[in-house]
């Protein structure tokens, strides 16, 4: 890098960085609603561990964002349910315009059903991918609490395999092959108690392991994605 | 009515002089809290905290340093601690979205340039990038910044070149496209 470009590169991060995370108008009254009404004799001096209004705060923000995720999917199927009923509309007009023998094109992408359930599809096998995978073998790796978020999250992921297996994403046989066993491991993963045996544990791997979920799930990924 | 005499007055338990002590302070704390966090919600729940947390050690508050000093020490503590939490859970959502990468056109305009320096920022180790949002970004002096974070005025500089040289390293490749 040559000293020009070295200087227009640090007037583009001094400039620019001003602009990151640029923060909105602060809601002055509504905070204050919320201070007024809790007892401040009670907050923590260590800063450790949050006054339980913080405490609730994050927890209540994780939760948001697993109801956003869960709404992105529902609207994804509801507009993958609209799109393919446009498109298997469209084939009967061109049909009759045509005559019989006149071949029209797919409704659904190579992969087998609409974009949107690809969007969402690809979404939860990615989720699915990265939860399998940190599993634990050890059932004292993960606390309790860790135990209790993993198991919680995997409940978020069962309903959303209903979910699809009850959508066009599931017409393509393998997907469908792979959505049902997903099903299974994470109903069993659900039923984990929050401190876990290396039995349960074993058995959930073993599950994972004779039916090749874990490569079905990865290379169903990757078809995806190079579908899109 | 002086700050020293509204700090008084909301050790004594008058709510009134809370509120005025928190409309002085809470714009700043609520902007140093959302650049930290990226997210309203979380600056407002971390804004709130912090003041739930001041008016109830005030009367600990020695005037050694500025109110609002002392102010935004508690704000990054609380971010810091509790975005531990909403860190993990958002490593784990940016693994997921990794299988499904967002696909961006060859073009190089402005807005892709600043998400790439704003990923950079947010990929500093935390120290790095709490200095450079304060300096850098919220235009805090050394000096302030050496108190919040109770460090000296030199790490604090050290911290900031730290953090400029690594923003640098990263966003190399985009060196010839800035000077065309």
């Amino acid at each position: 890098m040559n000293e020009s470009e070295l200087n227009k590169l640090n007037d583009f991060i001094e400039r620019e960085a001003r602009s990151y995370n640029e923060p909105p108008a602060p809601p002055l009254d509504a905070m204050w609603a919320s201070i007024a009404a809790q007892d401040w004799t009670r907050a923590t001096s260590d800063g450790t561990s949050g006054t339980p209004a913080t405490r609730g705060g994050v927890r209540r923000w994780v939760m948001d964002r697993r109801f956003q995720a869960a709404a992105v999917l529902l609207i994804g199927i509801a507009m993958g349910r609209l799109s393919l009923g446009r498109h298997a509309a469209a084939p009967a007009a061109v049909a009759s315009a045509n005559g019989p023998l006149t071949r029209v094109a797919s409704a659904v992408p190579d992969t087998g059903f609409a974009a949107p359930y690809q969007v969402t599809t690809s979404r939860y096998l990615g989720q699915t991918a990265a939860l399998l995978i940190a599993l634990p073998a050890d059932p004292h790796r993960m606390n309790a609490a860790e135990n209790q978020q993993f198991i919680s999250r995997a409940g978020d992921l069962l309903t959303t395999t209903r979910l699809l297996l009850d959508s066009p994403a599931a017409d393509n046989p393998s997907m469908r092959n792979l959505l049902e066993d997903l099903e299974l491991v994470l109903a069993q993963v659900v039923h984990l108690r929050a401190a876990p045996s290396r039995t349960e544990l074993d058995l959930i791997h073993q599950a994972l392991d004779q039916r090749e979920v874990l490569p079905r799930l990865t290379n169903a990924a990757a078809d995806i994605s190079a579908a899109n | 009515m002086r700050e020293p005499e509204l700090i008084a007055r909301v050790i004594a338990g008058d709510r009134i002089a809370a509120r005025e002590l928190y409309d002085a302070h809470a714009p700043r704390v609520f902007r140093l809290a959302f650049r930290l966090t990226g997210d309203a919600d979380l600056a407002r729940e971390f804004t709130q905290d912090t003041f739930v947390r001041a008016f109830g050690q005030l009367s600990r508050f020695r005037g050694d340093a500025a109110l609002s000093t002392w102010l935004h020490r508690i704000t990054v503590t609380v971010v810091a601690n509790a975005m531990r939490k909403v860190k993990r859970f958002r490593e784990r959502e940016t693994d997921l979205e990794a299988a499904a990468p967002l696909h961006i056109e060859g073009s190089t305009s402005d807005p892709i340039l600043r998400q790439r320096l704003h990923q950079a920022i947010d990929a500093l180790p935390e120290i790095y990038r709490t200095t450079l949002i304060m300096h850098d970004v919220e235009g805090y002096t050394h000096g302030e910044i050496a108190q919040v974070l109770a460090v000296a005025e030199g790490t604090c500089k050290s911290r900031l070149s730290q953090a400029r040289a690594q923003l640098r390293e990263a966003l190399a490749d985009l060196a010839p496209e800035l000077e065309s």
